[in-house]
């Protein structure tokens, strides 16, 4: 019987198109009742094509010629929709400069089915968009719903178009319009700037020659005392890491990616032996047979989320590829339409029971790529034609308290080579069951545990990286890791069997579902499947991805990674990651004191990149320093990070904590509500900057960005837009910071160049990226005036050198640089490889400490119950009795954290219901459509209960971006006028209401990921109650 | 394809799709029953639309950019995609069911003829337009439409709908609801033209096609792959969004069911 017979209908989700869509009844019915006849409404432009937009060009079907409207212009640019970072088409008047439509930039590898040769001269490009010959729909380039709806941020009523300080306490949501030298001006040089007493400004702050804290010098000089955080990169990080690294060196600079995805990308950094990266893959799903996707789903989630979407469409309607979506909801990924694919319900933040769980039958099963797995070295996979190799034979040292315990045997362990050198590989065991060095073998021995002698006499036992990760994995039996993820046995045994039995085109993908108690362990466990499945730079396996042409290095052209002055931050992150606690001066004094070190005042992770989720709750209690100033651009913690806003509102509030909080957006968000002044930025497509994508794409690109409209803020005296650019450069001047005004950029010749405004900084950034390699041709007539670049023409004759004009312009009009997508394989392998070793252990991990209990961390993935900062199970603290559900975040196909403004957005899903199971719903006495209270060890939430079988019994599910309470959800008043009153803005809860403070901790901070520090919002114990009937 | 299935409304729909590729010729415009003879648009061509349901990923693309496109008045729209969630009955599983809509620009327009001042008619192209000219908003082609696939513009006070972005379609573009399709699902075409993709893929899919309420005999022109024969018609499913809720727990409503 054909699947969709046996299926019941159960429920129209999410849309609200659904119900919207007939809503045109009610007035015509009355209008009809009382007769009335003649139209009294506004005469539409056209009487047949009513009011839409005039087209942007037209196309003669019959020869392809293409006629511009003089009246439009089309540009390529970024959308900032979310953080794919797609290129995109900008339909712009030229009349009213307002923007009409935006769609996808064709030679765009995010935006198009397949994207154009950059050679393609623009006017072709344009034609192929349009209906001749079908082109068009053969080859599209996209917009989502979200990228299609952002223009509305241009000209949003809480848009803010003004220097603003507060003329309240902070977070009192009052604010005065000031000039830009003002605020330039009060930030640098302080005073009594709130009558609340006297403020350091920069100036002060920027000392290096003093230290913060002198008993404890690692912390570095008071420089560290200015922190900056940005959202994400946007294409201006590199300027924003100019000035905070390099020209005012501050150690501390952090971004959104602990509370976004973190211990994804570590658990994949893990896999891939490069945790300072955190380098990480996706699926090539064009030619992979089976994915398995867990905690994302394209379509759904993820990143790129058109590409993917679009590729798992393909593979749906061809039928190449079988996938699962294992997620505690079920989501758009989950197609009736076609049925290859299923949904596989599992429990928040038991991800590490699954994947184990798997691990376990394939390690019991053979279901592991064994040839591959056996190739021990560079040499070995040289010879079987492998571009990479992984650690799975090599030996790990595991006698306790031995100094070289946790870390490989190497060959310098034996007296063969000398320590550090080339020549100290670790070593493996042969087939004949020698110990041989792991680059003079083809092959060695999976399963080793044996006694080794090293050259001192001494015995150490010794575990094959393959051993100890099968010693973890049968840590449980397979009934307990189904009991503890809520998938049944049989289940994981199919997934696994069908896993193996689709080889080296076999893959998984992970992401968001990740930021769980046990999150990197999860991931690190998920991508150790695409390892078993030796699936890694193989064409149907995981892909690295192209990466970027960088613009912002020793380029052909300038060289902006350089500058005469240039100064390297020094000192402990405010997070106290990456900084091994063990020379910490805290730490000897300890020790000298006879007392144990452990555990440390709070976490200290050494393996962890800086992480916004520690910098200010550390910074507000000053452990392991205070900070006097915060610079935040787009950054939105509060409303990011679960329990934060609980965690330390407060104290954010208090000027003495925190001298100074300057924000730079063009919206005031649920952060920087509590900021002393805000400096307008640029919106959208007014923006500068280059881009890169988030993998998914198989061919290197970097999309550029520039205003392909003015922007509509406040001007600089010297009449250039006020934005983050000129905020950073204005202050850099006056601080006389080296790297900025004249005299900052070196050219390849080493001639000086200004940087006074952005266009110096970006223009020579895309005169390094047009020459990378072969230099770009130049730009020709048409180009330009088919791009809408013609407005950009002064800038870069200013700004740029003859020669580099062209081929710049030629970047430009094409919205950036993109490898052809000729050709992304060889053979069954992807020419973008990823050639480091592939790790079954991470001996960086290994051989790390947790600071909490002095222990090693494991060096293999391991499954465990989610724990406290003090290694309590979350569930002793908040029992199951006590807070029976667990809730869980998905991201929102439609809504972005940022995009609730939208109006077209908030039209199609205005609200965000949560997701209860039935049998939960009957246990709490909820009924569908009632109104109930969600709580949480941190916080209350009031939502409406979706009651349906479409989430994971014990589970409470929750789409991200609504429940605001800024960006426009609570008027502000400036200069004594409010802002308007949008009760809809406030629509919805936020999951990150409900996260909590950990109460396990001595220094404040919300609930983390250990290794990691991400912020856990996957798995939050939460009751809830019914209070009502809608 | 399984017989259960073909022998169901699988047949309806089938014969809806079969008209496409019959000479339109003589009936563009004679009309057919009631209607009234079909003026203006190109004579040369029929279009129609065929959506992939398969390649659809409901990321209402479509509705916003048609919405952008053709100035649809807030909470009013031309297109829109309702999302469905299916349960087997034989093993419990779910999965989503993408149905995206619009107007079916059907041979047989119930719309047309109630039309008491001829504003509402179908061009020859197969089109189905307005002539806001005419249009008094009577609305009774917005309740003569099976498919709620019109509105009431409060703008012009007139009868608004899909009119395949019949503007750009004349200029030599795409609609933008096709342009824009992530998923690559909506096929726009002539159905005249034996070498277009609509005409190919009706040609290839021809039996596995069908139509939303075959049994109107409306004869729609936007054709579905990939359809679930149950939602053919209008499905008997329980609404996920009841209601908006600030943050208090308080009833807001729809913020655009004003307009």
């Amino acid at each position: 019987m054909d699947k969709s017979r046996r299926r019941l209908l159960k429920g129209a989700v999410a849309a609200g198109g659904a119900a919207t869509f007939a809503a045109g009844y009610s007035d015509p019915l009355i209008k009809l009742a009382k007769g009335v006849t003649g139209s009294a409404g506004e005469k539409p432009k056209d009487r047949i094509h009513g009011n839409s937009l005039a087209p942007e060009y037209s196309v003669d079907l019959k020869t392809g010629e293409l006629t511009l409207n003089p009246d439009q212009r089309v540009a390529f640019t970024i959308c900032y929709g979310c953080t794919t970072q797609c290129g995109v088409r900008v339909r712009i008047d030229n009349t009213t400069e307002k923007v009409l439509r935006v769609s996808g930039n064709p030679y765009h590898p995010l935006s198009a089915d397949e994207h154009l040769p950059m050679k393609t001269p623009v006017v072709e490009a344009l034609r192929g968009l349009s209906a001749y010959a079908e082109q068009g729909q053969q080859n599209r380039s996209t917009a989502c719903a979200r990228g299609n709806a952002m223009m509305s941020q241009l000209d949003n009523p809480f848009r803010i178009d003004h220097c603003l300080k507060r003329v309240a306490g902070r977070g009192e949501r009052k604010w005065e319009k000031i000039s830009f030298e003002q605020l330039i001006e009060e930030i640098c040089e302080g005073g009594d700037l709130f009558g609340e007493g006297h403020v350091d400004g920069l100036r002060t702050i920027h000392n290096h020659d003093e230290l913060i804290d002198p008993e404890n010098p690692e912390y570095g000089p008071k420089a560290n005392q200015l922190m900056v955080m940005e959202a994400t990169d946007y294409g201006r990080s590199d300027l924003l890491k100019r000035f905070t690294l390099n020209a005012f060196a501050t150690r501390n600079y952090g971004h959104h990616g602990s509370y976004c995805g973190l211990a994804f990308r570590m658990g994949s950094g893990a896999v891939m032996n490069n945790l300072v990266s955190n380098a990480h893959v996706k699926p090539d799903i064009k030619n992979a047979e089976f994915i398995m996707y867990i905690g994302t789903a394209p379509s759904q989630a993820g990143n790129p989320f058109k590409l993917q979407g679009r590729l798992i469409a393909k593979a749906r309607a061809q039928g190449t590829l079988e996938y699962v979506i294992v997620d505690p909801a079920l989501n758009a990924a989950a197609s009736h339409a076609a049925d290859n694919n299923h949904w596989v319900p599992i429990r928040p933040g038991s991800d590490s029971a699954f994947a184990m769980a798997i691990i376990q039958w394939l390690l019991d099963n053979q279901g592991y790529a064994k040839d591959f797995l056996e190739l021990p070295g560079k040499k070995a996979a040289d010879a079987k034609d492998e571009v990479s190799h992984s650690n799975a034979t090599h030996l790990v040292i595991t006698t306790k308290v031995h100094p070289r315990e946790s870390f490989f045997l190497r060959a310098s362990d034996l007296g063969l080579a000398e320590a550090g050198s080339d020549a100290d590989v670790p070593l493996v065991v042969d087939a004949a069951g020698k110990l041989v060095s792991s680059e003079s073998v083809l092959a060695a021995e999976l399963f080793v545990e044996r006694e080794v002698e090293l050259v001192g006499g001494e015995t150490v036992l010794v575990k094959s990286s393959m051993t100890l990760l099968r010693e973890s994995a049968n840590e449980y039996d397979l009934a307990t890791y189904a009991e503890h993820c809520g998938i049944p046995q049989e289940k994981i045994i199919e997934l696994a069997a069908k896993f193996a039995s689709h080889g080296r085109r076999a893959v998984v993908n992970c992401h968001g579902g990740m930021m769980s108690g046990n999150g990197f362990y999860s991931a690190f466990g998920v991508q150790m499947l695409n390892l078993l499945a030796a699936n890694y730079n193989r064409k149907g396996g995981s892909s690295v991805g192209g990466g970027i042409f960088n613009g912002a290095g020793k380029g052909p052209r300038y060289n902006l990674a350089d500058f005469p002055g240039k100064r390297g931050p020094k000192g402990v992150f405010l997070s106290r990651s990456r900084f091994p606690y063990q020379k910490s001066s805290e730490y000897k004094r300890k020790v000298a004191a006879g007392e144990n070190p452990y555990p440390s005042r709070a976490p200290w992770r050494p393996i962890a990149p800086p992480t916004l989720t520690e910098h200010l709750p550390s910074a507000l209690d000053g452990y392991p320093y205070p900070i006097k100033a915060l610079i935040g651009c787009m950054a939105n913690p509060i409303y990011g990070q679960a329990g934060l806003e609980a965690t330390i509102a407060d104290k954010l509030k208090d000027p003495k904590r925190l001298g100074l909080f300057v924000a730079v957006d063009g919206f005031i968000n649920e952060t920087n509500r509590f900021a002393d002044y805000i400096v307008p930025d640029s919106v959208m497509y007014e923006v500068w900057g280059f881009t890169g994508a988030w993998k998914g794409a198989l061919g290197k690109l970097t999309t550029a960005c520039w205003p392909v409209v003015e922007p509509r803020q406040q001007k600089t005296a010297e009449g250039e837009p006020v934005s983050m650019d000129a905020f950073f450069i204005a202050v850099a001047k006056r601080l006389g910071l080296k790297g900025f005004g004249e005299n900052a950029i070196p050219d390849a010749d080493g001639n000086l160049h200004p940087l006074n405004r952005a266009e110096d900084y970006y223009l020579r950034m895309a005169a390094n990226i047009a020459f990378l390699g072969k230099p770009l041709p130049s730009a020709s007539e048409d180009d330009l005036a088919h791009s809408g670049i013609v407005r950009l023409q002064p800038e870069v004759e200013k700004t740029l050198k003859e020669e580099e004009r062209g081929p710049v312009n030629f970047l430009y009009a094409r919205g950036g640089r993109f490898e052809d997508a000729t050709d992304h394989y060889k053979g069954e392998q992807l020419k973008n490889a990823w050639t480091k070793t592939l790790c079954v252990y991470s001996e960086t991990i290994g051989t790390s400490i947790d600071t909490m209990n002095g222990e090693f961390n494991s060096g293999v993935p391991r499954h465990s119950h989610p724990l406290l900062a003090n290694k309590q199970p979350m569930r002793e603290v908040f029992t199951e009795q006590e807070w029976p559900l667990l809730a869980f975040s998905f991201k929102s196909n439609l809504m972005n954290s940022y995009a609730i403004g939208n109006e077209r957005l908030r039209m199609i899903k205005p609200y965000n219901p949560v997701q209860m199971n039935i049998k939960d719903a009957q246990r709490f006495g909820i009924k569908h459509g009632d109104t109930i209270s969600i709580e949480s060890p941190g916080g209350e939430v009031v939502g409406l209960a979706l009651v349906s079988e479409s989430v994971m019994p014990g589970s409470l599910g929750i789409e991200h971006g609504y429940g605001h309470r800024d960006l426009g959800a609570t008027p502000h008043i400036i200069d004594g006028e409010s802002q308007p009153d949008m009760p809809w803005m406030r629509a919805g809860l936020n999951i990150n209401d409900l996260g909590f403070r950990d109460p396990t901790r001595n220094v404040d901070g919300t609930w983390l990921e250990p290794i990691s520090g991400s912020a856990i919002r996957q798995g939050l114990p939460v009751r809830v109650t019914r209070l009502g009937t809608s | 394809m399984d017989l259960m299935r073909r022998s169901l409304l699988g047949q309806l729909a089938r014969l809806s799709a079969g008209v496409a590729l019959v000479p339109l010729s003589s009936i563009a415009t004679a009309g057919i029953n009631a209607q009234p003879a079909r003026r203006e648009g190109d004579p040369t061509k029929r279009y129609g639309m065929l959506i992939d349901l398969r390649q659809c990923i409901g990321c209402q693309a479509c509705t916003v950019s048609c919405h952008i496109e053709n100035a649809a008045p807030m909470g009013k729209f031309r297109t829109t995609v309702s999302q469905y969630e299916v349960e087997d009955q034989a093993s419990g599983a779910l999965a989503t069911f993408m149905l995206p809509r619009l107007c079916n620009h059907c041979e047989n327009p119930p719309c047309v003829p109630v039309c008491p001042v001829e504003a509402t008619f179908q061009r020859q192209d197969g089109i189905v337009v307005v002539d806001s000219d005419r249009c008094v908003g009577c609305a009774y082609c917005v309740n003569a439409c099976p498919y709620d696939a019109r509105f009431i513009n409060d703008k012009t006070q007139t009868a608004d709908k899909c009119t395949f972005c019949a503007h750009r379609l004349e200029a030599g573009l795409l609609p933008a609801c096709v342009e824009s399709c992530v998923g690559g699902a909506r096929i726009i075409g002539d159905m005249r033209d034996p070498n277009s993709q609509i005409s190919q893929m009706i040609a290839e899919y021809g039996e596995q096609l069908m139509v939303l309420q075959p049994e109107k005999n409306t004869v729609p022109q936007v054709f579905y792959l990939g359809m679930d024969e149950r939602f053919v018609t209008r499905p008997v499913a329980e609404a996920a969004l009841l209601e908006v809720l600030d943050d208090q727990g308080k009833e807001m409503g729809y913020e655009f069911r004003g307009h």
